[in-house]
């Protein structure tokens, strides 16, 4: 899931100056499990600016299970708001930016051809498991996992540096020299790989990390999910 | 004389540390690396030390060996990625810096600009990997080089790590990695060090113990509390903590330095001594420890 926090009223809020017809909307996926632009979140955002004099002309909150970022259900649920739309001054999202660009780029401009402002309502945080209450960074999506090498903790992402050859120098009783809560990933990597009885993987050729697989923005194509029900 | 050569005579070698300006001033370092000539074999200098941005280490490292003083060039991985890297080591080479120093570094987070982005696109065990690759005429990418640099590459190591089959095992990666001599993090405890260097043994590389001077009482209990594998024992503490002015805690603070080296010196290949803004104190520090001046080289 992408971890988000939401973002300062005063940074909404300065978005949103001059434009006073304003659409609002969430994601009933991560955004509704982060509290950020679920339900809850987008009808209290709604009630904080039309407090703040605007007008809003629909707040869509996509009830849960119902990602943003998947441009056929977006697509589905704001053609219902194509007339809100069209007349809004600015478009507001309680979403992460992969929701919001989706909506830009493959609603607003790809469906509805429409130039419309539309502006940022959370943070988004990284790839994160976990939960119902304590999320963590898990992956950071490299193109190329590690994990098989490294008794399932990837170095890149749980190692403040990203060592795929750790641990530095600066960790210090099993802890991590940027913060000393968090704990140090080649520690628990080597004390997994110790228990599984694999100690001898650390001791393999150095090895340098292929960030060719990084190079961003990378694209994919795959044959269209068939849902037994679209979205609704 | 070349720092590979003292160690293959099999002399004591000594070394310090010199630390770049946060600007363009250098006459401090020059000072110190005056005073410090005919007394250390060599000294390193830092790269960026606590990531804190300052005069580069190369610079440093040329003008150093210009004025005679064998440099040991610090790379750390913090702010370049590989390509800066291999090029840093190829224009060390050209400018006759031959000793290098790689470092993973500190995280940026530590420094005084954590908002920069950190790099670590290669770490401590790969920088070595790749030094010795360029040695071999061929960069990471595998492509020719067009002459072949040569260099003595160094690595450090923290005797005081827990659990140290771990780091035992990331000293050995290094050595398999081109790693031909190693800097330890401070050692307070001769007798600890004794056991970490039989548990070396086997890796036939020879170690310099950290020598870093405690300067207080506060200072000591400061490194216990934060620095990774670093143990000031309360004897010594209590020690330090008996001076009562300044220069009854340079005093000490030399006698202890003296005291740790003559503790060590039967146990590895040398002594680094990392003096934290009282390099001027070094030379005292050696007299005391009995290693005296060094004329091309060791004694």
């Amino acid at each position: 899931m992408i971890g988000q926090t939401q973002k300062p009223l005063e940074e909404i809020l300065g978005y949103l100056e001059g434009r006073e017809k304003v659409v609002l909307v969430g994601c009933g996926g991560c955004a509704t499990v982060f509290h950020t632009g679920g339900e809850p979140e987008v009808k209290e955002m709604a009630d904080i600016l039309s407090q703040k004099g605007k007008e809003v002309l629909a707040a869509i909150a996509p009830p849960f299970g119902e990602f943003t970022c998947y441009a056929p259900w977006s697509k589905a649920r704001l053609s219902k708001y194509r007339r809100e739309i069209e007349e809004c001054d600015a478009i507001l999202m309680l979403t992460c930016g992969d929701g919001l660009q989706v909506v830009r780029e493959f609603i607003l401009e790809g469906e509805f051809d429409l130039l419309k402002p539309i502006y940022p309502g959370t943070n988004a945080i990284g790839h994160m498991g976990g939960g119902p209450t304590l999320f963590r960074e898990k992956c950071q999506q490299c193109g190329e996992c590690e994990l098989g090498r490294y008794a399932g903790i990837c170095p890149l992402t749980q190692c403040a540096k990203g060592l795929l050859n750790g641990p530095c120098g600066g960790s210090k009783d099993g802890k991590c020299e940027v913060d000393p809560e968090r704990d140090c990933a080649w520690v628990l990597i080597y004390e997994r790989l110790r228990a599984l009885g694999e100690l001898d993987r650390m001791r393999e050729e150095p090895r340098t990390k292929d960030y060719s697989k990084m190079t961003r923005p990378r694209r994919i194509e795959v044959s269209p999910l068939v849902l037994e029900e679209g979205a609704e | 004389m070349k720092l590979s050569d003292l160690f293959e005579e099999g002399r004591f070698v000594v070394t310090a540390e010199i630390g770049p300006p946060k600007g363009g001033d250098v006459r401090e370092p020059l000072e110190v690396a005056e005073l410090l000539k005919g007394r250390v074999d060599a000294a390193n200098v830092t790269d960026q030390q606590s990531s804190v941005m300052r005069l580069g280490s190369l610079a440093l490292c040329h003008l150093l060996k210009e004025r005679g003083l064998e440099p040991i060039f610090q790379v750390t991985c913090r702010d370049r990625n590989r390509i800066a890297l291999q090029s840093d080591l190829l224009s060390a080479y050209v400018l006759g810096i031959e000793n290098v120093l790689c470092l993973t570094g500190d995280h940026i987070s530590l420094g005084d600009h954590p908002d920069a982005k950190p790099v670590f696109d290669l770490d401590s065990v790969s920088l070595l990997m790749a030094a010795r690759r360029l040695q071999e005429g061929y960069d990471l990418a595998g492509k020719e080089l067009k002459g072949r640099p040569e260099f003595f590459l160094g690595a450090a190591v923290n005797p005081g790590y827990d659990p140290l089959e771990l780091q035992i095992i990331k000293m050995e990666k290094k050595v398999k990695a081109g790693a031909q001599f190693f800097q330890t993090q401070a050692v307070y405890e001769p007798r600890k060090f004794e056991e970490f260097m039989e548990q070396v043994k086997y890796l036939h590389v020879p170690v310099m113990a950290g020598i870093v001077l405690l300067k207080s009482a506060g200072m000591a209990r400061f490194m216990n509390a934060n620095v990774a594998g670093v143990h000031v024992p309360d004897s010594l503490i209590e020690e330090v903590g008996r001076a009562r002015d300044r220069e009854a805690r340079i005093e000490k603070s030399i006698e202890i330095a003296a005291r740790l080296i003559r503790q060590v010196k039967d146990l590895c290949q040398g002594v680094h001594i990392m003096a934290l803004g009282w390099e001027r104190l070094i030379p005292a520090v050696l007299d005391a420890a009995g290693l005296l001046s060094r004329p091309q080289g060791g004694q």
